[in-house]
């Protein structure tokens, strides 16, 4: 299972300000295209949906291919409000990861 | 030969020598990164346009909305930062897209923005195969495509 890390920048926002969202997952982001020690490509494994929400709403929807780097980093600008901010990813294996961020902004 | 004029002599020599040797390592950075022109392959950017878009090259309109944030050297083609920065609110943008023209994927990634982005600003890490453009192509709602490049030098390739 794949570990998601979501940080926002600065750590606690005042409300509404303009926020810097970031999101990493744990993953390889096999292109498909690398061959392993006995010279046999290794299958393909990325990561080709990724949804960010805040309260439900979307912040944005992201489609990588093969050519983003390994766990790899997805940030946003948002205007910080108390929440959720919720994470959802599919990969071409069909697995699938979600993890939630409690964001708590100063009043 | 008297001590001040040998004095003179070595420092004017130094002095020429110095000013030489620093306008050579400044050609040899200028000539570091190559220009978009001298790394481009639009044929195989058109391939990842065409399946990515269903568009070619010559729609795309050079737009200075739209700005990237990439090194200009990288020592690793397998982690490369890009920030992209569209002038333009993000409710106006139907989709920020990636590609690269030497990759073997020229096409990298699309990102579409929700109610909740407060700013048109993605920002990921790519891989980049050999020294080649980034391009940045900003879909807007109203059927344009905004186009920015920014070319990084690879010393390793970031996709085998």
């Amino acid at each position: 299972m794949a570990l998601i890390l979501i940080r926002t920048s600065p750590r606690k926002p005042k409300k509404g300000e303009v926020t810097k969202l970031s999101v990493v997952v744990r993953h390889p982001m096999e292109p498909g295209t690398r061959r392993d020690e006995e010279g046999n490509l290794i299958p393909a494994k990325y990561i080709t949906e990724l949804e960010v929400t805040l309260n439900g709403k979307r912040v944005a929807f992201v489609r990588p291919s093969r050519g983003v780097s390994a766990n790899p980093l997805f940030a946003f600008k948002i205007k910080a409000e108390p929440g959720e901010v919720r994470v959802v990813y599919r990969d071409t294996s069909g697995e699938t990861g979600e993890k939630t961020y409690t964001l708590k902004v100063a009043e | 030969m008297d001590r001040r004029k040998f004095l003179k002599g070595t420092g004017a020599l130094l002095a020429v020598l110095g000013v030489g040797r620093g306008s050579w390592v400044r050609a040899q950075a200028g000539a570091q990164v190559p220009t978009v022109e001298d790394v481009q392959d639009l044929e195989n950017l058109n391939k990842g346009l065409k399946e990515a878009l269903g568009i070619t090259f010559d729609r795309l309109e050079p737009s200075d909305q739209v700005r990237i944030g990439a090194p200009k050297i990288a020592e690793s083609g397998a982690n490369v930062p890009v920030e992209v920065v569209v002038d333009l609110p993000p409710a106006e943008v139907k989709g920020v897209h990636c590609f690269v023209d030497k990759n073997p994927f020229p096409h990298l990634f699309s990102t579409e923005f929700g109610t909740k982005a407060a700013e048109s600003y993605f920002a990921t890490r790519i891989r980049i195969a050999e020294t080649a453009p980034i391009r940045i192509v900003v879909e807007t709602q109203d059927g344009r495509f905004l186009l920015a490049s920014h070319v990084t030098r690879v010393t390793v390739g970031g996709c085998g």
